[in-house]
């Protein structure tokens, strides 16, 4: 007999958003799921030498990404390959990581856990800790309706805190909501946006959830062809997926190997230096030209992408 | 007072036995799992073949999915469970019991060697399938179908080691087999896997790892469909 609670909690769908990816039937959201979900994503129990918890390289005021490192650090100081990406409206993607490695949300966790330059650890060894750890015995029966712990029930816990993620509030969104308006020059921006950015940085994503090689030229140090390791297909060399624009102000550094530090040298990359090869995307073809005020007018209006409400949301920072 | 109580008990435990035994009984499937002509044994002795080849087994592990009963050809019987982890580690996965209607007769049995695509994608799931179990990808979703490994002196790897680790459910990478066959029993069916079968069929000196989805574990996993002995003994 399932497990049934009365502290089901429905997913509110923003309204200007579309309906979500993940499936809530399989994994209803409840507070006390969500509550331990928290408490494993802030707890370090989930890396090798008790370290490195999730917070690690997802931090909230940074939209939950690192930021100050082109590419994560984890346990012991290991440098990785790749920029952490910021957490954010993860209900409406349908794989993970910058090449799209993972394909569901609930078994994102375990890349990171398994990896040897993240957390290091094995989920079963995490389960273990868990289990002779109190109060998370306690905790996994009032979520589940039972104090064994699983690897399927860690993983769903956590997926409800990441489900929970949701930023939908920014002043973009006020203006969607026609609470407000653009200012003269966000509306510039916002109209360069359309006309450059979003066929890939979709609204109100900010992304359209798809792999495309941007004409990045190849770092050899890290010789990183992305989406193509994971299919083993020659089209899909050098394609990353798209991430959102949400949160950008404080999400720096960008790209999947974090090498700009700064808007602009995004904004220079895309105008000056997008480099020809096979499978760049069609979307850049054409030579994408802006002014220096127009660069400025863009800019203007990735700042409206600024969501503070979620940057400091009490029920997403670290529980006490 | 305890008296009704325990009264209670019996009439919910003969209500349960009568119901049973007019509807449905046990299937037992029960997995032989076998190197040429001896009993797997892991970790243990090299088993050497007539050519004077050796194998040593140390993990051997596989997803058995989908159980269809048939009957002329036409599926009438499904196993609710959705997989079963065998283990030759562990005895007890082994053997196990599928419910099935007493009313319902069969010819035939079929399973899938692996896990389908939908249940890749469908998130974390329980059971033999938790991924606790070490049958999980973590760097690349996806269940892994096989996995064995041991050694051999026709590696000319470290310690003379092979791995392989057989996945993948998205095409062209599906690795996914499907295994059918016809049977007179109705209440022990024995499946021989025949490791012997398998391992003969690899050329080792070009394949020693697999640990990903990609063309030679489809291949492979065509080979390994092969280790089960169906025929109706």
């Amino acid at each position: 007999m399932a497990f049934r609670q009365a502290n089901e909690i429905p997913f509110l769908i923003p309204i200007h958003f579309p309906k979500p990816a993940y499936n809530f039937e399989k994994n209803p959201l409840t507070s006390t799921k969500i509550a331990l979900g928290r408490a494993l994503f802030y707890d370090p129990i989930l890396s090798r030498d008790n370290t490195i918890s999730c917070a690690s390289c997802h931090l909230q005021f940074t939209a939950f990404t690192h930021i100050d490192h082109a590419l994560s650090h984890g346990i012991d100081d290991r440098i990785g390959t790749r920029n952490s990406p910021a957490l954010m409206n993860l209900a409406w993607h349908k794989s993970f990581m910058w090449d799209g490695a993972v394909n569901h949300l609930d078994m994102q966790a375990l890349a990171p856990i398994n990896n040897a330059l993240e957390m290091d650890e094995k989920i079963e060894h995490v389960v273990a800790k868990l289990q002779a750890k109190k109060p998370y015995p306690s905790l996994f029966y009032q979520a589940f309706g039972d104090s064994l712990i699983t690897g399927e029930h860690t993983l769903k816990a956590i997926s409800q805190f990441m489900l929970t993620l949701v930023s939908a509030n920014a002043r973009y969104d006020s203006v969607m909501r026609k609470e407000t308006v653009f200012t003269e020059q966000e509306q510039k921006g916002y109209l360069l946006f359309q006309q450059y950015c979003n066929v890939c940085h979709t609204e109100p994503l900010f992304t359209h959830l798809a792999f495309e090689n941007n004409g990045l030229p190849l770092d050899t140090n890290l010789n990183d062809f992305g989406r193509m390791n994971i299919t083993q297909n020659a089209n899909d060399s050098l394609k990353f997926k798209v991430p959102t624009l949400r949160n950008i102000e404080f999400s720096m550094p960008y790209m999947h190997d974090g090498r700009f530090k700064r808007l602009n040298d995004v904004l220079k990359h895309y105008t000056t230096n997008v480099q020809q090869s096979k499978t760049l995307s069609p979307h850049l073809q054409k030579k994408m030209v802006l002014s220096a005020n127009e660069k400025v007018d863009l800019t203007a209006f990735l700042l409206t992408l600024t969501d503070r409400s979620f940057l400091f949301d009490k029920r997403f920072s670290y529980p006490k | 007072m305890k008296l009704p109580v325990i009264f209670l008990f019996l009439i919910l435990i003969s209500q349960n036995l009568s119901s049973f035994a007019q509807t449905s009984n046990k299937i037992q499937l029960n997995f032989q799992l076998l190197l040429g002509d001896s009993t797997l044994q892991l970790g243990e002795n090299y088993y050497k073949t007539a050519q004077g080849d050796s194998f040593l087994i140390e993990t051997f592990r596989f997803y058995i999915s989908n159980i269809e009963f048939l009957k002329d050809g036409k599926t009438v019987w499904k196993d609710a469970n959705m997989a079963h982890l065998i283990d030759a580690e562990n005895p007890k996965s082994l053997s196990f019991w599928v419910e099935k209607p007493d009313s319902i007769a069969f010819s035939q049995v079929q399973f899938c060697l692996g896990i389908d695509s939908l249940t890749n994608v469908s998130g974390a799931m329980g059971g033999d399938l938790d991924p606790t179990k070490g049958m999980y990808w973590t760097w690349q979703s996806g269940y892994i179908n096989l996995k064995l490994e041991g050694k051999s002196n026709l590696c000319t790897t470290k310690n003379n080691d092979f791995q392989f680790h057989l996945g993948g459910y998205q095409t062209p990478f599906n690795g996914l087999q499907k295994v059918s066959f016809f049977t007179s029993k109705e209440e022990k069916i024995d499946i021989k896997v025949n490791l012997l079968t398998f391992l003969q069929n690899i050329d080792f000196a070009k394949e020693n790892h697999i640990m990903s989805p990609n063309q030679a574990a489809v291949l492979m996993a065509q080979q390994w469909a092969k280790a089960f002995d169906i025929s109706d003994k």
